[in-house]
């Protein structure tokens, strides 16, 4: 007797077999459909940990030559050859190919088409995209298929012409969620709102509006989900931009250069109340009648992936161009202060300042940043992507190189990507991915 | 451990040690334990090493950080050459030009559709007789221009290759031809040298990388220093069209200067003495019309001397250059003649 643990093939089969139809009787009963502790959506099945049998493990021992994702290693990284003016549409993929849960997801092969005709799904392309970058081929990728197919399925942006990054990723997103329904866990076929596809799991977050009633101070809540976060910037002719003296500094351990705007001052700026004016009264439940209003957004859900982006081009009456004013953003980001719940201290005016409490729920890195350099009308569009914990690479179209810390923190930035830090449990297959994202 | 009711107070200090182990050791335990399972069933499973990387691969996928090199040890700027096959048309197309071709082959593009009613008008007018496709040639005339070569190579290849007509009505556009619109002249994907005389041909040649597509069948009419073709294969075309004598002009040092050296081309033109007239000036656009009516007779097919035939293409070069070069501002500068004419010259 040696006294150990053993573990006997025969017994660990049958356990499984067990649990796997312990399994397919709670998804069937189960009400709760958030609650389905199974990844392949209906059907009830566990995704195992590979075990190895006998035959596999002699073969792997006979080829002990091993492609791991790991740091100092360019698996995962790969360039796209531009097609004819796409450099936005690979830094919108070299972003998304980077988003740790969604290259979870996707290399984990968790795609269901249930589309009439697959060759048409853009979700089965990007999965196709995940399995090229991480491949290790050094040589850079042709993704003819992916535009051919964007341009199928949203019209506006077919053309050869130079795009808008920003309007490609909403495109995207919009084309990938809507390809998604054969992952969907529970989606209530009436409500589009509630749907679970990992697009929305991700990416959508709930935008709480509150317009206040000057008379009688009755407020009207609404939430809107959103993908991004698009913010004004300083020096556009039709922002007013008001710095309040006294502001405190190092909100979220940026740098804090007088006159230099920072991500944290955006934000702020976009949370605050506005007195929306004699010229647009609104109709008040309570008071029955018009009266003036003050309106104010903050963030009632935060998604798991934050995009903010700059409101850099200028399309006014009086001109069109790009605003080039250097933004500030920080590598960590505290979304804290501008949720809905800090809503009553920014009432008066203060910041509610982070406090170094435990609470990481609302806690960001940044993983990808995308510039563009140029002018409104001609210009090219580059991407800085995170690779592991503290590696940043630069990707211009076929070329990736390596950057530092200091030149992505330096970049102008158009388009920012924060992923949440630390994955909250409120949805179970979000969970079952066990991603640490860094 | 058992759930005793006890009162702490009243025990010493070796007893309130013993359980504040026991409730350190339950949480390790249950910290740790989970952990412990796993890589203890990992070990004896024999899967626990699996995932250790060799010494080899981690050569292979190392990262490098070096100028002028991306992360894989490549240079710069390589990748001219990749090429996709179009998932509408099931073309190969070079990748770089994907876009633009998928645009026209969706049909979604600026000139797509002139060229689709076109077609319809075409296939309308096909049943017709002769004379009517004469008015059909007159109608089309005005719109003549590169940008559009594909619904003209279309409406050409409905008629007789050999009618003599169309070389006809080739001729009357020379002018056109450096006055075409440049945006369009780049757009556009090939030129079909079937319906080209002899001397627009040579014109062409003198300007253009020419090589002519396996896929297409069409030229090029990207500049001569295109990347997509080899200097090797731009001197094949030449050679086949103009016979071994052609030259392919020199682009090298000049590509990146817009301005077109004038005086030189003067001079040149002088010491060659021309037969045609001398008020030919650089800034005359219609000077490739000019020398074709002053009887250089690019465009016929005697039998000329080698020499001549050298000389003759290098005027060409000078005349319609002269033309480009005052309408269009993005044309690379058309080459400098090279020594030999002197040579030949004198």
């Amino acid at each position: 007797m040696c006294k150990d643990y053993v573990y006997d093939k025969d017994i660990e089969q049958i356990a499984k077999e067990e649990q796997g139809e312990a399994l397919k009787l709670q998804a069937s009963t189960s009400t709760e459909v958030s609650h389905q502790q199974c990844s392949v959506p209906g059907l009830g099945e566990k995704y195992p940990t590979w075990e190895t049998t006998k035959p596999e493990l002699e073969l792997l021992g006979l080829n002990p030559r091993r492609r791991r994702i790991a740091s100092s290693f360019t698996i995962g990284l790969r360039g796209l050859i531009n097609l004819g003016n796409t450099c936005f549409m690979n830094c919108i993929v070299q972003a998304l190919t980077h988003t740790p849960i969604l290259r979870d997801f996707f290399l984990s092969d968790r795609h269901r088409c249930e589309m009439p005709s697959p060759e048409l799904c853009l979700v089965c392309e990007m999965s196709s995209l995940f399995r090229e970058l991480y491949s290790g081929n050094p040589s850079p990728h042709v993704p003819y298929k992916l535009l051919h197919l964007v341009w199928i399925h949203a019209r506006h942006l077919a053309g050869y012409r130079q795009q808008d990054a920003h309007e490609f990723l909403i495109a995207a997103l919009d084309v990938l969620h809507r390809h998604c329904k054969g992952d969907d866990v529970g989606k209530v076929a009436n409500n589009p709102n509630h749907c679970n596809c990992i697009i929305d799991q991700i990416f959508t977050g709930g935008l709480q509006s509150d317009v206040t009633c000057q008379a009688c101070h009755g407020v009207s809540t609404t939430i809107d989900p959103c993908w991004d976060i698009s913010l004004d910037v300083p020096g556009s002719c039709t922002s007013f931009w008001p710095m309040s003296p006294g502001r405190e500094s190092s909100v979220n351990g940026e740098s804090h250069i007088p006159g230099i705007t920072t991500l944290t001052d955006c934000l702020r700026r976009f949370t605050r109340p506005e007195h929306l004016g004699s010229s647009a009264k609104i109709k008040c439940g309570g008071c029955q009648s018009y009266q003036e209003s003050t309106k104010q957004l903050t963030m009632k859900k935060l998604p798991v992936v934050a995009c903010f982006h700059f409101k850099r081009f200028e399309h006014s009456a009086k001109q069109r161009r790009k605003i080039t004013t250097y933004i500030s953003f920080p590598l960590e980001l505290d979304m804290t202060p501008f949720m809905a719940s800090s809503k009553e201290s920014r009432m008066n005016g203060q910041l509610q300042l982070p406090t170094n409490s435990g609470n990481n729920e609302n806690k960001y890195s940044l993983f990808a940043v995308v510039n563009h350099q140029g002018t409104l009308e001609s210009g090219h569009y580059t991407s800085f992507i995170r690779h592991h914990r503290d590696q940043w690479f630069k990707c211009d179209d076929a070329v990736i190189t390596k950057a530092s810390i200091k030149d992505v923190l330096d970049s102008e930035g158009y388009l920012l990507f924060y992923h949440k830090q630390v994955l909250e449990h409120e949805s179970e297959k979000v969970k079952e991915m066990n991603t640490q994202a860094y | 451990m058992k759930m005793e009711e006890m009162s702490l107070s009243g025990l010493d200090n070796s007893k309130l040690e013993a359980i504040a182990q026991e409730i350190y050791a339950d949480l390790v335990e249950d910290s740790c334990l989970g952990f412990c399972f796993e890589v203890h069933r990992a070990v004896k499973c024999g899967y626990f090493f699996l995932d250790d990387t060799d010494p080899d691969s981690m050569k292979d996928f190392e990262i490098v950080d070096q100028p002028g090199l991306d992360i894989f040890g490549q240079v710069f700027n390589q990748w001219k050459s990749k090429e996709c096959v179009c998932p509408n048309c099931s073309r190969s197309i070079a990748a770089s030009r994907f876009a633009p071709h998928l645009e026209k082959c969706l049909g979604m593009g600026r000139n797509s559709s002139r060229i689709a009613n076109r077609r319809i008008a075409n296939s309308n007018n096909m049943n017709k007789s002769e004379s009517d496709q004469e008015d059909n040639d007159d109608i089309n005339d005005n719109d003549w221009s590169y940008g559009s070569e594909k619904k003209a190579k279309k409406r050409k290849s409905d008629k007789n290759p050999n009618s003599p007509r169309r070389s006809k009505s080739l001729k009357h556009k020379n002018g056109e031809l450096s006055n075409s619109d440049p945006f369009k002249y780049s757009n556009s994907t090939g030129i079909s040298y079937e319906t080209l005389g002899p001397e627009e041909l040579r014109s062409l040649l003198t300007t253009q990388c020419g090589v002519i597509s396996e896929h297409t069948k069409k030229m090029c009419t990207r500049s001569l220093r295109c990347p997509q073709h080899t200097d090797e294969q731009r001197r094949a075309v030449r050679n086949f069209f103009l016979g071994p004598s052609a030259v392919l002009p020199e682009v090298e040092s000049s590509l990146d200067n817009d301005s077109f050296d004038m005086t030189d081309g003067q001079a040149l033109i002088s010491r060659l003495q021309w037969d045609g007239s001398s008020d030919l000036s650089p800034s005359d656009s219609g000077s490739s019309k000019t020398s074709e009516n002053q009887g250089w007779g690019l465009g016929t097919n005697s039998s000329e001397s080698r020499k001549t035939k050298k000389k003759k293409s290098h005027l060409s070069l000078v005349g319609t250059a002269s033309g480009l070069g005052s309408t269009k501002k993005k044309k690379p500068k058309p080459p400098a003649p090279t020594p030999g004419i002197y040579d030949d010259i004198n």
